[in-house]
């Protein structure tokens, strides 16, 4: 399972608090706590105005890497931001991210290629509206990114996809239908890994902890095998642990009895 | 139990039932509209309160709907009279639709008539609903990422150059605050689906 850290994010406010004020030492702790908690990207969301974004992402990439070793994943939906990130990225970075919009595409592929990053590609093309609401749609625009991935040469297992999980308070269709996509998609591309926020399926419901890590056992099963989550938190974790033994993928259950013995904390 | 209660406790099926019963028992459709407002009413302030959920506000709209295709028909011209119109969408570069469909169903169950254009909306789809719906003095835009601000501001700034001076502009969206208000020239924002309603009153 790939974790990718998602606490440094300024659209929490806390961090944009924090990016705002420029305390470095709230930023550091939360990349060290990520880090230890087998965090295996951070990322990394200014999530500010667009006329300070790209200064705030690098300031951040700076107090991340002055305190961990851990890849950046570099979060924004501004191309020039992200451009300007890369080059202070100490080690091979995750871009978040891409998705079917030509232009999108046209612009940033080759730079990925160039840079052999990795990439989340989002089952979604922003050149034409909306959010896919069928299985279909989402493979539709995903035939076209990996169309285009290949063709310039980036290997399957660069790309990260994400199949774009709904809110289930709004849709009750939502879990399944990200079941089916993720089926789908480890079947159509089975060397591609399939990633996703876990929060958008308990949103505006009671006792969200429980619907996204039973979602995420769900997930997993269906093939899912990573995941933009607070690697710190315990009991999602523990259940990660729980499921991987159920699908067979734990010799003599080695991971889980050590991870209890360590009461879940650390993934590594 | 009366109408009200019954929609505020989300019991879908006995609405429509007493609904269908009052209907035939003669007692005048305003009436048992007024008391599945009041009972939308009782929904939305079970929200604020933390009681209910999102899937019990999107449940309330669906029964409030429900209940009004069967009464609309049957009140006439009076039927048609609603507090007002309201052009509503999410601004270009935008593709959020959750909170501007709450938004949706609750300026619907507080009466107005919505003129929804939908998500990641160009500028022009917005003045031309408004062109074309000359008696809408309300426009409602969402915006749930920042980086959409410009893209809010462009949206105010293209009705004010129309000449649509007198139709006043609310916003809202998860990270809008009076800060967004100043930057985009809106002239107020909500923080809930409920909000809406109250500023859009007030707004008229």
């Amino acid at each position: 399972m790939i974790f990718i850290g998602e606490k440094i994010n300024g659209t929490r406010s806390i961090i944009k608090d924090a990016i705002i004020e420029r305390n470095s030492e709230y930023i550091k702790s939360i990349a060290v706590s990520q880090a230890e908690s087998g965090a295996d990207y951070i990322d990394i969301n200014a999530g500010t105005d667009p006329d300070r974004e790209t200064e705030d992402l690098l300031w951040l990439i700076d107090m991340v890497q002055s305190v961990v070793d851990t890849p950046i994943c570099i979060d924004s939906s501004t191309p020039g931001a992200i451009k300007e990130a890369i080059k202070k990225v100490n080690k091979t970075p995750m871009i978040n991210s891409i998705n079917g919009d030509p232009k999108r595409l046209e612009d940033f592929l080759p730079f990925i290629k160039e840079k052999n990053c990795s990439v989340i590609a989002l089952a979604l093309d922003e050149s034409k509206s909306g959010m896919p609401k069928t299985v279909e749609e989402r493979l539709t625009v995903l035939e076209s990114i990996f169309k285009a991935t290949r063709k310039i040469g980036i290997d399957d297992d660069k790309i990260y996809i994400d199949p774009l999980i709904m809110s289930v308070a709004t849709d009750q269709s939502a879990g399944i239908v990200a079941f089916d996509c993720i089926r789908q998609i480890h079947e159509a591309y089975p060397k591609a890994h399939i990633t996703g926020g876990l929060s958008n399926i308990s949103f505006g419901l009671p006792n969200r902890a429980l619907i996204n890590r039973t979602f995420l056992t769900l997930a997993v099963a269906a093939g899912m095998d990573s995941a933009v989550v607070n690697p710190s938190n315990t009991a999602l974790i523990e259940s990660l642990y729980a499921t991987e033994l159920l699908l067979g993928r734990d010799k003599f259950c080695r991971k889980y009895t050590v991870a209890s013995k360590n009461g879940f904390t650390v993934k590594k | 139990m009366s109408i009200a209660e019954m929609l505020a406790n989300l019991e879908d099926e006995a609405v429509m039932a007493e609904v269908k019963k009052q209907i035939s028992d003669g007692v005048e459709p305003m009436k048992i509209f007024e008391a599945c407002q009041e009972g939308m009413n009782i929904v939305g302030k079970k929200f604020q309160d933390g009681e209910y959920f999102v899937s019990d506000l999107m449940m309330s709209s669906a029964i409030f709907k429900d209940v009004s295709d069967v009464i609309k028909p049957l009140l006439g011209t009076e039927g048609e009279a609603t507090i007002g119109k309201v052009v509503l969408g999410t601004v270009e570069g935008d593709i959020h639709d959750i909170g501007k469909d709450l938004v949706h169903a609750m300026l619907s169950a507080g009466n107005f008539e919505v003129i929804d254009v939908g998500i990641d909306a160009p500028v022009d789809a917005f003045v031309n609903a408004l062109k074309e719906n000359p008696d809408a003095k309300v426009l409602a835009l969402s915006c749930l990422l920042t980086t959409c601000y410009d893209s809010l501001k462009a949206t105010v700034e293209a009705v004010k150059e129309a000449g649509l001076t007198d139709v006043k502009i609310m916003i809202g969206g998860g990270p809008v605050d009076q800060s967004v208000v100043d930057f985009s020239g809106a002239d107020t924002y909500g923080e809930t689906a409920q909000d809406a309603v109250f500023i859009a009153k007030e707004l008229m």
